[in-house]
């Protein structure tokens, strides 16, 4: 088949054997699928025999991932196609880098799913052909700039995503949870997929890269602008849904509540961060395309538009997460809140004057690889409570410290970390993204920085509430019993949380390694040198 | 970036991190009972002890030479922690990871770490739930007390300086007596609302050396050589004064920021009172010590006369409320408060022989009353009280309790012989001569004038303190009924093992009392090199003077363009107020530089100015 691509006309000129390597890693998922379809037929519905051969897919997709990571260190390629700015997905160290995140946390999660499921699970094939589905969607996500490819992509994601928190039939608020996460998911899609039609219309291009070129162009000239505008606001809403960034975020408490844990904890982290990738890349492709000197004004409101959306999602779900008795529920506002400071990374290199680019796209890595720990082991220990004792309500934690204090002491840790308190990681995710914002030193940066920092208080006093109630307050509950695998799992995350506060430097080398030769600003650059004297809008719009 | 390596430079991370690795061993499978916990949690605790032992001989070892790193530290170790390249947009940042001791953080390390055995040992029978977390808290306790003494990075010494609090949270709140619940949420919230301003301090403080450096560093040395050279002018050196002064006093505490104590010391479980008398309020004053006086030294001058005011109205008020409070252990941590107050008073004096003595006063207070503390925890253990009403005429029945209290309220009170007289005397000499430059150092803000009721608290805590010893030991017997309380196995007296706890601390204080010289040298030291260096003169200080003057420039030479190792202010007013001396990075590190003076220029630099001889002629 591989011969058969190579010598077609349409292909000549691509290496499609090392295209497909590339590529690889999605690829694999897409086979574990295929197997989990298979097994039933062959092996059986036995959720062990599915948990392992989706542990062996992920296996596989990890160890191809660090071996294309290798490849593309140099720079990344724009897959089959020869011209640079068309290909439809593209694979480069940023891609790669979230896809090796993703890898991990799948694993996490699937474990956390082994643990609580395994033996009661019936439908074992379907939940994992949902999860390894929306896996594959995010992986997308983040390897692309074509418009077409990111509509499909985060509808991949989206779609399974829907099933998921809603698998579980029998339980009513799941059912709810999914039929609102699905309403909201299909009107953002609708409207997302309007201002791609809006922008298509303008540009006559797919390609992000293309597309940036013609908004710029109508933004510095005011052509059309009030059309473009719409459009990038109808393109940024279908992201910032998948954000759950204000003001699309109403979904996010409710869907995290009625899922299973296992999903709420995949959708807290691998959702959001796929979209935060993917909102970083436009932005960038933007910022790329933006090098004439009328045009450099343009990125101002821009920065300001995502700086004042970050700090207003940050700021309300701190605030909504005060009261919450549930903790699930309490972890998705605070999950809001970590969507927020990760999109103010984002505010920092769509900016004008100065090329951050790459400061604040390896503040953004370095923060998403410490959440997923600090999720997966919050998560995980609020899992367990709720293995043992069927409630997620925040009267199931009191006296945790006495009653597991294996699961207690990384809880606590968890959650300082999600405060950004020292010695954790936490605040070494903040750290970088507050020195990227202050080392902008203009009124956006200054004003998010002490957004952030005001935020981190209050939400000291929320995540404190469960510290205290798992320490200080006993009401002599019996000891909880919870598998040891679990703890373990919570305890790694906890060390890990630890050593990477310790290690912060190798941490920030290595994202920097990861956002370095990042495919799309390097190929957008020359896009802007060969398309320079751009088409005229006109003649597209006839 | 660097990473800089002295000899034996793990040393001191090995030490601080020894009890991290204790508390990991401590959850490993298998899990013994409670008295394994115990004992390992002992041998992990008296492995740190037997490094910063080592830790001591290799500092005296190596006391003369001056280290390659920074002057006066040693076992220096320094690795990148949380560094950026910086470019033309952009400012480079250099935070490290950054451990170093000198003549004070030794023995304050020391301290730390002989302390905490025998807390642990006195915990043995005290303790009888939840050892595992108990001990582990202790011990993660004792990593963020023995990291702040080492951090030579502003930024790792806040992060160690906060992380006590943690620990120190729970071991209140989970162990403490029935009022623990306030005492820990009052704890928390008075010293962490402190440091958020501590915080924004240092953040404003890079920023500030920032547009000195033209880089962002926290490192402590550093910032010290800028605070020294006059850089930071006085109006932001108040301000930042007062933002670190946040901290520290709440952490002292300095009287109006005290009210969190008492009821943290009452509530706290007995260890707990000891390290937080024995050593976390030395944090505050080592802050102080540390941080403010050679990083702001003319707001410290200038603010001297508030903070000894306030010092003073501590020691007296507390002396007064310690002496009617009927709960014995409230009483010794208002004694406490009022002990904490000459700390200060001797720190600003701003003389050697003041803060000499506060140095030396934190490490007296933190054996006499951190032996009190365990003292009063036996009694308790046996009579389940604290107030004075119920018990009495103790001393027939428990004659080694009543010789330890005896002794370490003596220690304690300033008898001469014992540790409490060297410290009480020194302050009271820095302070007495603060105002004077009868040792050759600029006059300091403070006067005879401080000395008087500062001597009156002396004579306050005698009555107190011996009165508290007079109900709880003499007279008729009283005791609660069905007490003294054996059923855990105590002895009615002080059973071999809290004997073995207390003998070390009595010691320790006959040697401190009676020749306290080498931890005298060896602060002085440390004191002339970085809290008041000899270099520290000011404008209006310095005679006009002639002649060539050398800069010996032994600092790193870090920085690309130019360094601005020394100041000349002209006293003229009608020519330019300043100029800069621009040093030439590119000479070898060790050839002096050398400049002229005219009459009319006046020093003000962070460096021993050295005299060439016969350079006067040369002009």
């Amino acid at each position: 088949m591989t011969m058969w691509l190579a010598q077609s006309n349409a292909w000549a000129g691509i290496d499609v054997t090392r295209h497909l390597f590339l590529f690889s890693p999605m690829l694999t998922l897409v086979c574990t699928m295929l197997a989990v379809v298979a097994c039933p037929i062959i092996v059986g519905r036995s959720a062990k025999t599915i948990g392992a051969v989706v542990v062996m897919g992920i296996i596989a997709s990890f160890i191809l991932a660090v071996r294309v990571a290798g490849e593309v260190a140099g720079g990344g390629i724009s897959g089959l196609s020869t011209q640079p700015a068309s290909g439809m997905l593209l694979v480069d160290n940023l891609s790669i880098a979230f896809q090796l995140i993703l890898l991990i946390f799948m694993g996490g999660v699937t474990y956390l799913w082994w643990m609580g499921s395994s033996d009661s699970e019936e439908n074992a094939p379907e939940f994992f052909i949902l999860l390894l589905g929306s896996a594959v969607g995010m992986g997308l996500m983040v390897s692309t700039s074509n418009l077409l490819m990111i509509a499909l992509a985060i509808e991949t994601a989206s779609l399974p995503s829907y099933a998921m928190v809603g698998f579980d039939k029998r339980d009513r608020r799941g059912a709810e949870a999914s039929l609102k996460y699905l309403i909201f998911g299909a009107i953002s899609a609708a409207i997302m997929l309007y201002g791609i039609s809006l922008l298509y219309g303008l540009s006559g291009s797919l390609s992000v890269a293309i597309v940036a070129q013609h908004c710029i162009q109508s933004l510095a000239s005011g052509h059309n602008l009030v059309i473009t505008l719409v459009a990038l606001m109808c393109l940024l809403s279908g992201i910032a849904f998948k954000i759950s960034a204000f003001p699309f975020h109403f979904w996010c408490p409710d869907a995290f509540e009625g899922a299973k844990i296992e999903v709420t904890a995949w959708l807290s982290v691998a959702s959001k961060s796929a979209a935060l990738i993917l909102l970083a890349r436009l932005a960038m492709v933007f910022c790329a395309g933006v090098s004439a000197p009328e045009a450099i004004g343009m990125l101002s409101p821009l920065a300001w538009g995502i700086g004042i959306m970050a700090a207003i999602t940050c700021t309300l779900g701190n605030f909504a997460a005060y009261k919450q008795t549930s903790a699930k529920r309490l972890l998705a506002y605070s999950s809001i809140a970590h969507a927020g400071y990760m999109l103010m990374a984002i505010a920092v290199f769509v900016h004008p004057h100065s090329d951050h680019g790459q400061e604040g796209m390896s503040a953004l890595l370095t923060y998403i690889a410490i959440y997923m720990f600090m999720n997966l082991g919050a998560f995980g220990v609020v899992a367990m409570v709720v293995w043992d004792t069927g409630s997620d309500n925040l009267a199931s934690f009191t006296g945790l410290l006495r009653r597991a204090p294996l699961l207690a002491v990384p809880m606590i840790i968890c959650l300082m970390s999600l405060v950004g308190l020292p010695p954790f990681a936490g605040f070494i995710g903040k750290w970088w993204i507050l020195v990227a914002l202050g080392r902008l030193n203009d009124s956006l940066g200054w004003f998010l920085v002490i957004t952030a920092v005001v935020n981190t208080l209050i939400s000291l006093y929320y995540y404190m509430r469960i510290v205290v109630q798992m320490s200080l307050r006993d009401d002599g509950q019996p000891a909880l019993s919870f598998p040891l695998g679990g703890m373990a799992l919570v305890n790694i995350c906890a060390i890990a949380l630890f050593a990477m506060f310790g290690f912060a430097q190798p941490l920030k080398t290595t994202s920097e390694q990861f956002t370095r030769n990042i495919f799309d600003t390097t190929m957008a650059k020359t896009v802007v040198v060969d398309a320079a004297p751009a088409q005229p809008i006109e003649s597209v719009q006839r | 970036m660097d990473v800089f390596i002295a000899e034996q430079s793990w040393l001191l991370t090995a030490i601080i991190f020894s009890p991290l690795a204790g508390v990991m061993l401590l959850w490993l499978p298998p899990y013994g009972d409670a008295r394994g916990v115990r004992r390992s949690a002992m041998l992990y605790s008296l492995v740190t002890l037997g490094l910063t032992i080592y830790a001591l001989y290799a500092f005296q070892q190596s006391a003369p030479q001056v280290s390659a790193g920074s002057p006066g530290f040693q076992l220096e170790q320094r690795a990148s922690w949380l560094s950026l390249p910086g470019d033309d947009f952009k400012p480079a940042i250099d935070i490290s990871y950054h451990v170093g001791i000198d003549g004070i953080s030794i023995w304050l390390l020391v301290l730390t770490a002989m302390l905490m055995p025998l807390c642990i040992w006195g915990s043995f029978s005290a303790i009888r739930n939840r050892e595992r977390e108990y001990y582990s808290l202790l011990l993660l306790l004792q990593v963020g007390m023995l990291g702040v003494f080492c951090s030579m990075d502003l930024l790792l010494f806040y992060v160690f300086f906060e992380f006590t609090l943690i620990p120190l949270y729970f071991l209140i709140g989970i162990w403490g007596g029935p009022d623990r619940r306030r005492a820990a949420n009052k704890f928390f919230i008075f010293t962490l609302s402190g440091s958020v301003l501590t915080l924004a301090g240092i953040l404003y403080l890079a920023y500030y050396a920032y547009t000195d450096l033209g880089y962002i560093t926290l490192n402590i040395q550093k910032l010290t050589e800028l605070g020294q050279t006059g850089f930071i002018s006085p109006g932001v050196q108040w301000w930042l004064f007062l933002a670190f002064a946040a901290g520290f006093a709440i952490k002292v505490p300095l009287f109006p920021v005290h009210t969190w104590l008492p009821l943290a010391h009452t509530e706290a479980p007995t260890a707990g009172s000891v390290i937080l008398a024995g050593v976390l309020l030395k944090l505050g004053t080592y802050g102080f010590c540390r941080l403010s006086l050679p990083i702001f030294p003319a707001a410290s001058r200038e603010l001297a006369p508030v903070i000894a005011t306030l010092a003073i109205i501590g020691i007296i008020y507390a002396a007064l409320a310690a002496w009617v409070q009927r709960d014995v252990k409230k009483l010794v941590a208002y004694s406490s408060v009022s002990h904490l107050g000459f700390c200060m008073l001797g720190l600003f004096s701003m003389k050697v022989a003041g803060v000499n003595g506060a140095v030396i006063y934190m490490i007296n207070h933190g054996l006499s009353t951190g032996a009190l503390f365990l003292v009063i925890g036996f009694m308790y253990e046996r009579y389940h009280t604290r107030s004075i009403d119920d018990i009495g005429g103790l001393a027939k029945k428990m004659p080694w309790m009543a010789f330890f209290l005896v002794f370490f309220t003596l220690s304690s009170i300033g008898l001469p012989g014992l540790n409490g007289f060297v410290g009480e005397f020194l302050v009271l000499l820095g302070t007495a001569i603060s105002a004077g430059t009868s040792d050759m150092r600029p006059a300091g803000p403070l006067g005879f004038g401080y000395v008087i009721p500062a001597a009156l608290g002396i004579i306050l805590g005698a009555v107190y303190m011996l009165w508290m010893c007079q109900h709880v030991l003499f007279g008729p017997l009283k005791e609660p009924p069905n007490t003294p309380d054996t059923s855990t196995g105590l002895t009615t007296d002080l059973n071999k093992r809290e004997i073995s706890i207390l003998v070390p601390l009595a010691l320790a204080c006959v040697c401190i009392g009676v020749y306290p010289k080498p931890l005298l040298n060896s602060f002085q030291v440390a004191i002339e090199q970085h809290i008041l260096p000899l270099g520290t003169v000011y404008a209006t200080d310095i005679e006009p003077s002639r002649g060539r003057y050398e800069i010996p420039i032994h600092r790193e030479p870090a920085r690309t363009q130019h360094v601005k190792h020394a100041r000349i202010i002209n006293n003229l007013p009608d020519v330019d107020s300043s100029a800069k001396i621009v040093v030439d990075t590119q000479r070898p590190t060790d050839a002096p530089y050398s400049f002229p003076m005219s009459q009319d220029t006046v020093i003000t630099s962070a460096f021993d100015l050295v005299k060439t001889p016969g350079a006067d002629h040369i002009e």
